[in-house]
């Protein structure tokens, strides 16, 4: 598994969001992304899942160029991700919010077969009395649960988690935690986007620092931590601001 | 389980009596001419149900497509002598063509700019059969061979009411497939279903063609029984007369939506001559010119009601919107079929509710 | 095609001119909504239709009242209509009580176009009615401008006098309009809303009120535009079908929102219709394509850049 951004630049009219990224995942971790707001951390993860075709640059993907490529297909390959703001199917029941990615991959699949699977899922989430429950019904928790769940039965190598803990209960907090470690365990790669530095601090194996579009720093988190660039651009002057 | 038994006795109580209506109406040849006709309304709302309710492409086109299916095997029949039957089914491919091409083209366009574009379509077409009159007849209209050589609408209402069924059938099939969670998940959110792996263009455009070769075959058929089709049957309020329907019916079930067709048109006719107790008949007779004033006339018995039973609906589709969100209809088959389930559903609400109250004094 | 000649051109151009400040009034009442309340009223038309409805019957009842006074009426009871639709159904929009806000809108201005027309049909019937011209010219003849009553000829170029009259009418309308919105402090508050409701009503403006007054405002303007053009066209309870068609090709031409491009999206759209039924080669479907070539270009403009000339987006 690998997955290479390389060199990309990402321009809105005359603002550029992106500049010359340059990263590459080629193993199962746990990569924390951060960046003070606006440092273009939402317009990558759209780069890389295809929302957004890059000015220039190219994204690999197992050795399969994806920039050219839509969503959906980025997606089957092996990229999943959730969004900032929660995206949950609002008039479509747990289940069946849970069924359509399945679906979507696997034309063939049984039904019986990915209702076992998602049962088992919202399981291991807490979260199967919901199951029949429609998604506008779930508490802003519960819908990035319901994310993450989603994110599950795509099963996806790369998976990129956009503020996964914004607005979550500290109960529900654990169960994502214990969400991002079953995700590693299953060998997959992981990008965390979060403003809770706690939790990046804690979680990440690598950390990457976005700023002005540009990565500024990229490693091993305690060293990144000590970097004076990154102090500089940003835990040291935004910090009460970020947490 | 119990719902399934409540829900399936009623359809097959309701497919009883719809089989037997030309028994029970019998002498009666208009309202069976109602009643077929009111199907052609329930193939067009249940259908427009499926593009705007499961799929979300609030389309103003539909109309167009009924149109477009019935004037080309018109036309067909008219100057290259094809059947009916063979110009229903080249006229319900050509309106799941012209899906193809306007499905496409409304990939990039949502709510507001759809509904602009396709009411624009819509009027276009129209405009060129309006203007085409060589080829298509123009505003007086063009004759299309009778379906079958009889006079008597049983058997008409026979086909009609298969055709309905079996439309109602495959749309249900389609519903409840992969394809229509796909249609569903597309609706609430393009984005997140194509973040799923779900193919947004082909679905998007599926939804198109298949609700327009419907909405065609209903159309062909339909004016195949008329005898007669005009350009202003592709007019904005009849596609509003669709829309009313399938809102008071409900856009997110189908059979809601083409029983909430069945009873408006049926209300429609009634509502044409509603009859007038004979003891009020002097008085009324006495005000004759007030009652014409606003648009209402005296008949033997009856009152006319003109354009005011179109105003009683237009109202009504507003009501029901404003406060009735799911439909009249929908609910209440939903009530009939959940009598079990209820209770569990209520106390599941008010669980995620009082954890939304709890985040909600954090943030 | 030898009827092509350049006066035949400079005259298409002016009738189109004529008749698109009109649309540029009509098409100003919707962008007004749309910039306010974020919605596109289907109903439009309608009320433009209403207008003409009210200029009818008031010169029919009252034979000799000042034809401007009538058209000030029709402007008054299509701002009443609007601000009571307003509130009852677009309101609860506004404090959230509504789900799916945009799909709401679209289902129910086209529901209240429905409900308008057959009301309208109810009380007046599908007849056509006609109201003759406000005032007779006086009769001039200068060589390069002659005027008889019905007829003006600027360079011996016929152009009707009741379109003169409603033209005049629209110009001034939309400079009015134009005054009251860059103006006076209400016209002020609704542009503030347009472009920030949170900062505005941090500044102190209710947006919910200047819902209401925009949706007003913007009836009243189509409700004044049909008042204005009730002597140039035959009136019929669905003469507002085609003006709404037209009120949304001008704002999608102009850019959604735009005030200026409303009033330039008129122009155009005037000018395409005039040419376009001008320079048709066969005369005979002509008149009947009249309304396509306008609906053909909105069609492609939604098609290739739906924000418009100076648009914003939906």
């Amino acid at each position: 598994m690998k997955l290479e951004i390389k060199n990309i630049t990402k321009n809105f009219g005359g603002m550029q969001a992106l500049n010359n990224v340059e990263l590459t995942i080629d193993k199962s971790e746990i990569i924390g992304l951060i960046g003070p707001n606006g440092a273009g951390k939402t317009t990558l993860t759209n780069v890389i899942d295809g929302v957004y075709k890059p000015s220039e640059g190219e994204v690999w993907l197992n050795d399969e160029r994806i920039d050219h490529l839509p969503p959906y297909k980025i997606a089957r390959r092996g990229l999943g991700r959730t969004f900032q703001v929660t995206r949950a199917f609002r008039r479509m029941t747990v289940m069946e919010n849970m069924m359509v990615p399945a679906m979507a991959i696997n034309p063939g699949a049984k039904r019986q077969n990915v209702i076992n699977k998602a049962q088992g899922i919202l399981e291991f989430l807490t979260f199967e009395h919901l199951a029949n429950e429609y998604g506008r019904g779930l508490s802003g928790g519960q819908q990035k649960l319901l994310e993450l769940a989603r994110l599950l039965m795509l099963d996806p190598d790369f998976v990129i988690l956009d503020e996964p803990f914004a607005g979550v209960h500290p109960t529900l907090q654990e169960t994502i935690y214990g969400y991002i470690d079953k995700v590693r365990q299953e060998g997959k790669a992981i990008i965390l986007i979060s403003h809770d530095m706690d939790s990046i601090f804690t979680l990440s194996e690598r950390l990457v620092v976005l700023d002005f579009g540009a990565i500024i720093a990229d490693g091993n988190p305690q060293n990144v931590k000590q970097d004076p660039v990154v102090i500089k651009a940003y835990l040291g002057e935004d910090e009460e601001e970020d947490y | 389980m119990k719902r399934i038994p409540i829900q399936g006795v009623l359809l097959v109580l309701l497919l009883i009596f719809a089989f037997a209506f030309p028994r029970i109406m019998q002498g009666q040849p208009y309202w069976l001419y109602v009643a077929l006709q009111s199907f052609f309304w329930a193939m067009m709302a249940a259908s427009w149900a499926l593009l705007a309710g499961y799929a979300g492409q609030f389309s103003f086109a539909h109309i167009a497509f009924m149109g477009i299916a019935s004037y080309t095997s018109g036309i067909l029949g008219r100057d290259l002598g094809w059947s009916p039957i063979s110009g229903i089914i080249l006229g319900t491919l050509m309106a799941g063509l012209v899906g193809v091409l306007v499905g496409y083209l409304c990939l990039r366009l949502r709510r507001t700019y759809l509904a602009l574009f396709t009411i624009a379509f819509s009027e276009i077409v129209r405009l060129i059969i309006n203007a085409e009159h060589e080829f298509t007849g123009g505003p007086m209209g063009l004759y299309m061979e009778p379906l079958l050589e009889t006079t008597s609408y049983v058997p008409t209402y026979y086909i009609m009411l298969v055709a309905l069924i079996v439309s109602l059938a495959i749309m249900y099939a389609i519903a409840n497939s992969r394809l229509g969670l796909f249609l569903r998940s597309i609706r609430e959110d393009e984005e997140a279903a194509a973040a799923m792996g779900v193919h947004v263009v082909r679905y998007k455009i599926l939804a198109f063609v298949i609700t327009s070769m419907i909405a065609g075959i209903a159309g062909a058929l339909d004016h195949h029984i008329i005898g007669f089709i005009a350009p202003n049957e592709l007019m904005i309020p009849r596609m509003s007369l669709v829309i009313a329907m399938a809102v008071i019916g409900g856009t997110e079930s189908l059979i809601s939506a083409s029983l909430g067709a069945i009873f408006i048109h049926f209300a429609m006719e009634w509502l044409q001559k509603i009859p007038v107790p004979a003891s009020w008949m002097p008085s009324l007779r006495e005000n004759t010119a007030t009652l014409q004033q606003f648009g209402l006339s005296l008949g033997e018995g009856y009152l006319q009601t003109n354009a005011w039973r179109m105003v009683l609906f237009g109202l009504m589709l507003m009501l029901t919107l404003r406060f009735w969100r799911n439909g009249l209809i929908q609910p209440l088959l939903e009530k009939i079929g959940r009598q079990g389930v209820a209770e569990e559903t209520v106390a599941k609400r008010k669980f995620s509710q009082e954890e939304n109250e709890i985040e909600g004094t954090e943030a | 095609m030898d009827y092509i000649t350049g006066q035949f051109l400079v005259n298409l151009l002016m009738n189109g001119i004529l008749i698109g400040l009109i649309y540029g009034l009509m098409a100003l009442g919707l962008t007004l909504i749309f910039s306010v309340l974020g919605i596109v009223s289907f109903a439009h038309g309608e009320f433009y239709m209403i207008g003409g409805y009210v200029v009818y019957y008031l010169l029919q009842a009252f034979g000799n009242l000042e034809p401007m006074i009538a058209i000030l009426i029709a402007g008054a009871v299509t701002f009443v209509i609007g601000v009571i639709f307003e509130l009852l159904f677009l309101q609860p929009m506004g404090k959230g009580d509504i789900e799916r806000p945009g799909e709401y809108a679209i289902l129910l201005t086209f529901g209240l176009a429905f409900f308008l027309q057959h009301v309208m049909i109810g009380i007046v019937g599908p007849f056509p009615t006609k109201v003759d011209r406000f005032y007779d010219f006086a009769e001039i003849d200068w060589g390069w401008l002659r005027m008889k009553a019905a007829t003006v000829w600027f360079f011996d170029m016929p152009i009707s006098s009741s379109r003169l009259i409603a033209t005049g009418v629209a110009v001034v309308l939309t400079a009015l309009m134009i005054w009251f919105m860059s103006k006076t402090w209400t016209g002020r508050g609704l542009q503030a809303v347009s472009q920030d409701r949170q900062a505005a009503s941090v500044v102190g403006i209710n947006p919910s009120h200047m819902n209401t007054l925009a949706f007003g405002l913007g009836t009243m303007l189509a409700g004044m535009s049909g008042a204005a053009l009730v002597t140039v066209f035959a009136w019929v309870p669905w003469v507002g079908m085609p003006a709404s068609s037209k009120s949304f090709i001008i704002i999608v031409l102009g850019g959604m929102g735009s005030m200026p491009g409303a009033l330039l999206g008129g122009l155009v759209l005037g000018i395409v219709e005039s040419f376009g039924a001008g320079l048709y080669p066969d005369p005979s479907k002509a008149l009947a394509y009249k309304d396509a070539f306008g609906l053909l270009v909105f069609a492609l403009v939604l098609l290739v850049k739906p924000t418009g000339f100076f648009g914003r987006k939906l």
